[in-house]
């Protein structure tokens, strides 16, 4: 096991060193110079000369490209072009948020979502069933944007129970998280459904039952733990995407999380925050599949890795 | 009953939880102001965004401020003389005066504030005075010199700008351009933290000169969603927010709780012409395009009423306005200078415009598509995102592509100067300025150097008055309108300046009712 994750983790170092370039070259193959941007509309000629030899936006690119990498190598992401704060710390800021974000909005999608799906499941076209399923189809095809507003009029607006956006307290949590679970909710529910159907028939559930164990015990002992790889795949993918930025939640929400430094990030050319940005999410994104694969070995002991 | 009963629904849960959201407990006067872009740097010198300046005017005061209808006044400067050739400013400095780190205010940090200006640091904003200073003399404590190359008509313009606060000059050693997230200044609020993305937080400066200032602390809050913004008003989480969208206004005009405040900014919207392609060369053509925009139909339809239909570049409240007969609405006019120049049927062209830029900049741009087919000018209307924009316009003479482009301005020293010089002189031609239309007319340049240099009040008016009708006239933009700006408040918040700089900020006489 010990080796399976050295193995996978030393496979992230050309992730990693992939994901620079594109992003690099992506983003100095878009027209717009950040020296320029930042001087804004009245810009001095000579202010945008000093700027672009400040952050050495003069070099060749190949050139640029390596003092980057020499300099990420150190730990060193560079400072912000656009308000001269080290890269690090402001992922450092911005991560930690879009951490405790994720964390509850997985929360909230994986209780409901696997309730409603095991119900579902167990009672195939019932009421409940056929509600919950409508219910997922509207969360998945709900726009966030317009969800949050939504969520924002009626429970900040008319109702006052939560504010209206920003960083605080758990409170202010609360609306964002439910935003972003919506639609992961949805989609965890109808793999959960999907996938306890197909076990809830196999002979083993048969034998659990005429052993006379409680139904309770069936279901969520010995269904669910079974049915649990897909769904497990699919929670992998969605807490990724979490811990990505949801740039249309924290746009919404006025939350500062990695997702909009990052789009901001682009639209302002400020190349160190965007290429420190994408190199976080990249791993975020590694560490949780290599977390989703270490975890099917816990639920399928079948599953070994070597 | 039904409505009762709804109603207790709603009320009981709510009053529960009126503790935890009611900014209204809060002690001492804390204001939240919800701002629409964050701020870009806290140096006066190098801060090149709304945002920024709104929050540096709290903590940084200049010698010479604008007062609410940009009239100059005295700010760290009491008085102040001009010598009579025009070359040499005597500023008399307050006394008592302390930075927010105890540095004491004197002539000392004025010497260190203009040689930043001028020296090799180049700042952002260095353009105010590398053109015009020459150096910069101390007399005694309270009372500084400063020698020009040239004289200067604007000159207190240019230290009223926001650009011009002026920096502990210790802090301004220790910190060097890190001073951008590190400020220290004069002003009424002091500086406590900037978490970036979410809120800049100041807190009341006890030892301020005017006075103790009445509010405790304010948080300035970035939330780019404008709908987002309008409902933090309503809820209470904000008592101030900006640039509200038109189409939110007669909502909110409803709301007991929040006023409204509009004013008239600077900022011209305009479409500019590339004059150097043809046919855009022919003054005739450009006159015609001028003729063929319906500029009250674009402010009372697209912009319901907030904003001013404008005859040339120059907004009403900058120094040195003059107003000028215009282009009115006729588009037989408009046919028939088309034909004089040789373009009876019309022509093709290319009509670009960024996109959330302004406010209701692409709206704006599509009525004027189609005015402008009413006189057989078919354009293809492109919109592309900001950067881009910026970029395709700048490009020099021979590889730029714009022929007709959406672009607004607003001159930041409140002054006619920096509108006619920078936009349509001929040494600003893009990519060196910002002479995006190309135009060069030797008259005009003429003119704009006049009333620059000039010492009286008379000759310059002269100049400046001559210099915005032969822009009029040469026409190198389809002239069409002048924002307003909107912002809320809670009824409670009294004295928010709104500058028709298109800043909004408190300063110690602003308070909250209990």
């Amino acid at each position: 096991m010990g080796r399976y994750i050295l193995k996978r983790s030393l496979m992230l170092l050309p992730v990693l060193l992939g994901v620079s370039l594109v992003s690099f070259s992506l983003l100095h193959m878009v027209p717009g110079d950040p020296a320029e941007l930042l001087a804004g509309e009245e810009a001095n000629p000579e202010f945008i000369q000093a700027l672009r030899k400040e952050y050495g936006l003069d070099q060749p690119l190949y050139i640029q490209y390596f003092h980057f990498i020499s300099h990420v190598v150190r730990g060193d992401f560079g400072i912000s072009i656009r308000n001269r704060e080290p890269v690090i710390k402001l992922l450092k800021e911005r991560f930690l948020f879009t951490l405790q974000l994720s964390f509850l909005s997985i929360l909230i999608a994986c209780f409901i979502g696997l309730i409603a799906g095991v119900i579902s499941s167990t009672k195939q076209y019932s009421l409940f069933d056929n509600m919950s399923m409508v219910g997922a189809l509207f969360g998945i095809s709900m726009p966030i944007f317009w969800f949050g507003l939504l969520l924002m009029l009626v429970f900040s607006v008319h109702l006052r129970w939560f504010p209206a956006g920003g960083k605080g307290t758990i409170l202010h949590l609360i609306l964002p998280a439910i935003a972003l679970g919506a639609a992961s909710s949805a989609v965890i529910a109808r793999m959960t459904r999907a996938s306890m159907l197909e076990v809830v028939r196999q002979d083993y559930i048969r034998t659990a039952r005429a052993n006379g164990l409680r139904e309770f015990i069936v279901i969520y002992k010995h269904a669910l733990k079974n049915a649990m790889i897909p769904i497990i795949t699919v929670f992998g993918l969605e807490f990724g995407y979490m811990l990505g930025g949801a740039v249309l939640t924290e746009t919404v929400f006025s939350l500062p999380g990695v997702g909009r430094l990052m789009v901001e990030g682009i639209f302002q050319r400020d190349y160190p925050v965007v290429q420190g940005s994408m190199l976080l999410v990249a791993t975020t994104f590694v560490v949780v599949n290599l977390l989703t694969d270490i975890a099917y070995a816990f639920f399928d002991p079948k599953i070994r890795y070597e | 009953m039904k409505r009762l009963f709804c109603l207790m629904l709603i009320l009981i849960p709510s009053l529960l939880f009126l503790p935890v959201s009611s900014p209204a407990k809060v002690p001492g006067g804390t204001v939240t102001y919800a701002a629409g872009a964050d701020p870009d740097r806290l140096d006066p010198a190098n801060a090149e965004s709304n945002p920024s300046e709104a929050v540096n005017r709290m903590m940084y005061e200049n010698l010479a401020k604008f007062d609410e209808k940009l009239k100059i006044v005295p700010g760290l400067a009491t008085k102040w003389e001009q010598s009579k050739d025009g070359m040499t400013w005597t500023f008399f400095l307050r006394k008592g005066v302390k930075f927010h780190d105890g540095t004491p205010f004197n002539a000392e940090s004025v010497k260190v504030f203009i040689e930043r200006m001028i020296g090799p640091e180049k700042p952002s904003r260095a353009g105010l005075y590398v053109p015009f200073v020459n150096s910069v003399e101390i007399v005694d404590d309270f009372t500084i010199k400063i020698h020009l190359k040239t004289p200067f008509a604007f000159f207190l313009n240019n230290l009223a700008h926001s650009a011009s606060g002026i920096i502990s000059p210790t802090a301004l050693k220790t910190h060097g351009k890190d001073i951008a997230r590190k400020p220290v200044g004069t002003g009424p609020f002091k500086f406590v933290e900037w978490i970036h993305g979410d809120h800049i937080t100041l807190v009341r400066n006890d030892d301020y000169w005017g006075g103790k200032p009445n509010l405790d602390k304010i948080i300035i809050r970035t939330v780019k969603e404008d709908s987002a913004r309008v409902m933090m008003l309503q809820s209470g989480d904000a008592q101030l927010i900006v640039r509200i969208p038109p189409e939110d206004v007669p909502r909110l005009e409803k709301d007991a709780k929040i006023k409204l405040d509009s004013t008239e900014t600077l900022r011209a919207l305009y479409i500019g012409i590339n004059c150097s392609k043809k046919p855009f060369t022919d003054v005739r053509v450009r006159q015609a395009l001028n003729y063929a925009v319906d500029k009250e139909a674009i402010v009372k339809n697209i912009y319901q009423g907030r904003a001013l239909t404008s005859s040339g570049i120059v907004a009403p409240l900058t120094t040195g306005y003059f107003p000028i007969q215009g282009y009115p609405y006729d588009p037989e006019k408009a046919k028939k200078l088309l034909a004089e120049a040789g373009y009876p049927s019309g022509f093709k062209a290319k009509l670009w415009s960024p996109q959330g830029r302004y406010p209701k900049d692409f709206e704006m741009a599509q009525v004027v598509q189609q005015q402008l087919k009413k006189v057989g000018i078919d354009c293809t209307l492109d919109t592309m995102e900001w950067a881009a924009y910026l970029a395709a316009t700048r490009k020099g003479p021979e590889e730029n592509e714009s022929e007709l482009f959406l672009l607004g301005w607003a001159p930041s020293t409140a002054e006619a100067r920096w509108i006619l010089y920078p936009l349509f002189t001929t040494e600003q031609w893009v990519p060196k300025g910002n002479n995006r239309s190309f135009f060069s007319n030797k008259e005009f340049d003429e003119l704009v150097t006049k009333f620059t240099r000039a010492t009286n009040k008379a000759e310059m008016d002269q100049y400046l008055k001559a210099a915005q009708e032969l822009l009029v006239k040469e026409a190198p933009s389809i002239f069409i309108l002048v924002t307003k700006e909107t912002i809320g408040m809670s009824k409670k918040l009294q004295g928010v300046i709104n500058s028709p700089l298109e800043l909004t900020y408190f300063d110690h006489q602003t308070y909250l009712e209990k």
